[in-house]
């Protein structure tokens, strides 16, 4: 009941907040939306490894860097594949990719403390994102396509709708990995290997299988997200950290284990983002306001996990 | 007015109540068992009269004072201390320093002075090689050694969360001992958590049998076992 | 325990460090100056670590000390040594501040929000440019001992000496039994009467407050901060992998870790200079794997069982289904 009605009264303050904008600004929806759409799209596979594997993956943000680097240099340079068509092959080498982590690093921590872990996927980010920066240097690189500066106008306003692909993406996602865990056999022994592991290996489901493949599912899905990163951002080593660091926020806003969650608090989160955003001179202060709102979620919530 | 009291003590998880409604009493130089069925709230009762849970409603009393909202720390210095069910060692410290604690920072005594007290303790429960990590000694010691850990902590009133699993007949045996000798030598009120009941029977003046978080018996011993609700919990339990 | 050799090495340790500048060159000086950098840093990130939790944060108090002594002496008109102690203070009230809240935190929720901390920190002053300068920075109008290097280096060899006490003291006093009691099993801890609270904000402020005292000293070294420079994760990162490669838990791995990835790193980066770092990233990974006890804990291991980074196994999904 008390669920229900905080839901309620979320949607409520969602709606108002939304006819604000609207009166006030229609394009800052427009751009809060997408981003939201974007902050969901890299978070879902977090969601995913968090909530089945149990590891906080902290290098989540680089391995989207380097599918955006593959998708630029070997899918784009050198076969000159479209980022829209170059996806396919860069989540199946990824999918790889991420497989061959999983069995040469993440196993052999699993039954570690859970602080070594973190200590583990640290240092993998810093390994990615340095070997990007010892191949390609520093240096940024950005695809420039005609298709993404895509724009349409309602009555008065105009605005770039070529972001909406992120939005798609993400609730593609979301609904696709819902269908997959509910539906599928793999899916179904992957939930109940997240619950509990022990109690899934009794009953004949192959646990450090399992952990392999959703591992080797969510950096394969990384491989889409990164593709699609790469149509309109410039990428450059560092590009994934700050994405680590939102995404790690959003699923703990949402829940560990909640993947529809993460859609709602990111068009919370991307909503204030483009608001703070569409205030003259205060475009800066926008990250701040992001990491204060998580900051204080996480607090609260630890507050009502204790006393509960 | 006795040392330690409960009363309505009650603890919700939120369907399950887990603790409902339990007031007792425990007074220094008593042995008391807390018996019942899996799952009929004994550990938790304790967590609850330690500190690593509020209650949801009920007080608890210590020594007149109200505690119901104290931290766990500030209840081991004030004099209730307990040892775990699923023994939790402290394994980067070795087996002095890990009785040195209660010294430390229950009584707030200096490092020298510790060690000097932790090394009598650990002697009169026949605990030796103080030096060794925990990793190293045998459960016997290991069991000792959490009574010695408790006792640092000059305390009142004790809980012993089921002190005797894993040992064999004799080690038990030795460990009853141990427990009256303590009981009787530092005048502190027992609460023994325990399923074997020749243990019950041998250690404790006074018997409150749990279940599903009630009280549902209460008195000495062969009184409480030929209860038959008492039977019938038990038996309702193994089923 | 072990007799002479326990405060003799030290000692003549600290003898070596402080005659270098005597007869080493000027290029040999910088290094071991940004050596003794990272090493008080990395001590600093170990203190806290021994309670168990993970500060990814230490780039955040770093640059908050820099700022902290750049504005106290442009616009306090303080002096440049006062200036360094009062980056110190001020990193350290911060911390107090702050720990009051995030220290109810664990596990990864309290090394994600240190991480988030240093971002907020450089969002603000970033953007706080009335006051702060802004994204260009602050510039001082001359280096403390008028950029003398022999005496910048012992600047920071004193920070060093500083940050070793600190760590030492830790280790021979009973915070060190609190600290290790806290980090195997809180509830345990408790039981013995132990305030888990106070002990992890004594911990987060001393090391906030060592970290503090380095940025001030390296703003004073080098007359200037910028919010790109002063936050720039390497100062989280660096100090991470030394305290790791050299052991955790005790003074003497992060010193040995940041002699030997100090040194390595200079030259690494004379020969690769984009993408040295990836050295460190591969370090830690590696470290973790096969030698979790870090190199000094390999020396040791004859007297003692491993300890891994936290005994205390704290489950990811503890709270939020």
């Amino acid at each position: 009941m008390a669920v229900k009605r905080s839901t309620i009264l979320w949607a409520a303050v969602v709606a108002a907040a939304v006819v604000l904008i609207l009166l006030w600004k229609p394009t800052v929806l427009v751009y809060g939306v997408q981003r939201a759409g974007l902050y969901a799209a890299v978070a879902i596979p977090m969601a995913l490894v968090l909530g089945i594997v149990h590891i906080v993956n902290l290098a989540h943000g680089e391995l989207m860097m380097v599918a955006a680097y593959l998708a630029y240099f070997v899918a784009n340079r050198l076969l000159g594949l479209d980022p829209f068509v170059a996806m396919v092959p860069v989540a199946l080498v990824m999918a790889a990719f991420g497989w061959l982590i999983y069995k040469a690093t993440i196993k052999h921590a699993l039954k570690a403390p859970e602080l070594n872990q973190l200590i583990l996927t640290f240092g993998l980010a810093i390994a990615f994102s340095q070997i990007a920066n010892l191949a390609f240097t520093s240096q940024s690189f950005k695809l420039s396509l005609s298709y993404v500066s895509a724009s349409a106008t309602i009555g008065d306003v105009s605005f770039g709708v070529f972001d909406f692909v992120y939005v798609a993406v993400a609730v593609l996602l979301a609904v696709g990995l819902r269908l997959f865990l509910q539906r599928t056999r793999m899916g179904k022994a992957a939930l109940a290997v997240g619950q509990n592991p022990r109690g899934a290996a009794i009953v004949g489901i192959n646990v450090d299988r399992t952990y392999g493949i959703i591992f080797s599912i969510a950096v394969g899905l990384m491989g889409i997200v990164g593709s699609l990163f790469l149509t309109k951002q410039a990428i450059f080593p560092g590009v994934g950290g700050p994405y680590t660091m939102k995404s790690f926020c959003l699923v703990a806003m949402a829940g560990v284990g909640n993947i529809v969650g993460v859609l709602y608090c990111s068009l919370a989160l991307g909503l204030s983002e483009a608001v703070i955003n569409g205030i003259r001179g205060y475009a800066g202060w926008s990250n701040i306001v992001f990491f204060a709102i998580i900051i204080a979620t996480i607090l609260v919530r630890s507050y009502r996990e204790r006393k509960r | 007015m006795s040392t330690l009291e409960t009363r309505g003590l009650t603890r919700r998880f939120g369907g399950l109540v887990a603790v409902n409604n339990v007031s007792f009493s425990l007074d220094r130089g008593e042995i008391l068992g807390v018996i019942g069925p899996n799952g009929s709230g004994k550990t938790t009762f304790i967590n609850l009269v330690s500190g690593v849970y509020l209650p949801s409603s009920g007080s608890i009393m210590f020594k007149g004072r109200d505690i119901t909202s104290d931290a766990p720390h500030l209840r081991a210095r004030a004099g209730i201390a307990r040892t775990f069910q699923l023994i939790h060692p402290l394994q980067s410290l070795t087996v002095r320093e890990n009785v040195m604690l209660g010294f430390l920072f229950s009584r707030g005594m200096r490092l020298r002075q510790a060690r000097v007290e932790a090394d009598t303790i650990c002697g009169s429960l026949g605990l030796e090689r103080l030096d060794r990590g925990v990793a190293e000694i045998t459960m016997l010691e290991t069991k000792k050694m959490e009574i010695a850990r408790a006792l640092a902590n000059n305390p009142e009133i004790l809980f012993l969360d089921e002190v005797m699993a894993g040992l064999n007949v004799d080690e038990t045996r030795e460990m009853v001992g141990l427990v009256q000798s303590v009981s009787r030598r530092h005048n502190i009120g027992v609460g023994v958590v325990e399923h074997v009941m020749s243990v019950i029977r041998d250690l404790t003046h006074r018997v409150i049998v749990l279940e599903n978080g009630e009280i549902i018996a209460a008195g000495p011993y062969e009184e409480v076992s030929r209860n038959p609700r008492v039977i019938a919990a038990y038996l309702g339990g193994a089923a | 325990m072990r007799r002479p050799l326990s405060f003799l090495i030290p000692l003549l340790a600290l003898a070596a460090a402080a005659l270098l500048p005597l007869v080493s060159g000027p290029y040999p000086l910088a290094v071991a100056r940004s050596v003794l950098t990272y090493m008080a840093l990395a001590i600093s990130w170990d203190m806290l670590l021994r309670s168990g939790q993970i500060s990814f944060g230490i780039a955040g108090f770093f640059g908050l000390g820099a700022y902290a002594a750049a504005l106290s002496v442009l616009r306090g008109g303080m002096s440049p040594i006062l200036s360094i102690l009062f980056a110190g203070v001020f990193a350290g009230a911060v911390a107090l501040i702050l720990g009051l809240v995030i220290l109810r935190l664990r596990a990864v929720y309290f090394s994600i929000t240190t991480l988030a901390l240093a971002e907020i920190f450089r969002v603000i002053i970033q953007n706080w440019s009335d006051f702060t300068g802004g994204p260009e920075g602050l510039v001082l109008p001359k280096l403390i001992f008028n950029g003398e290097s022999k005496s910048l280096y012992w600047l920071v060899l004193a920070a060093v000496v500083i940050a070793c006490a600190a760590s030492t003291m830790f280790e021979k006093s009973r915070i060190r039994l609190a600290l290790s009691a806290i980090r195997n099993n809180e509830q345990s801890a408790a039981a013995s009467g132990i305030g888990i609270f106070k002990y992890l904000l004594v911990a987060f402020v001393v090391s906030s407050f060592i970290q503090g005292i380095v940025g001030g000293i390296q703003l004073q070294g080098y007359g200037f901060a910028s919010p790109d420079a002063v936050f720039d994760s390497n100062y989280t990162l660096l100090p991470l992998a030394m305290a790791l490669l050299g052991g955790i838990h005790g003074t003497p791995g992060p010193v040995i870790g940041a002699l030997l990835l100090g040194i390595a790193a200079e030259f690494l980066k004379l020969h690769i200079p984009y993408g040295h770092l990836v050295v460190y990233g591969i370090i830690i990974v590696l470290v973790i794997l096969f030698m979790p006890q870090g190199l000094y804990g390999l020396l040791r291991s004859r007297r003692h069982a491993v300890a891994p980074v936290a005994e205390n196994r704290v489950d990811a999904g503890a709270w939020g289904k």
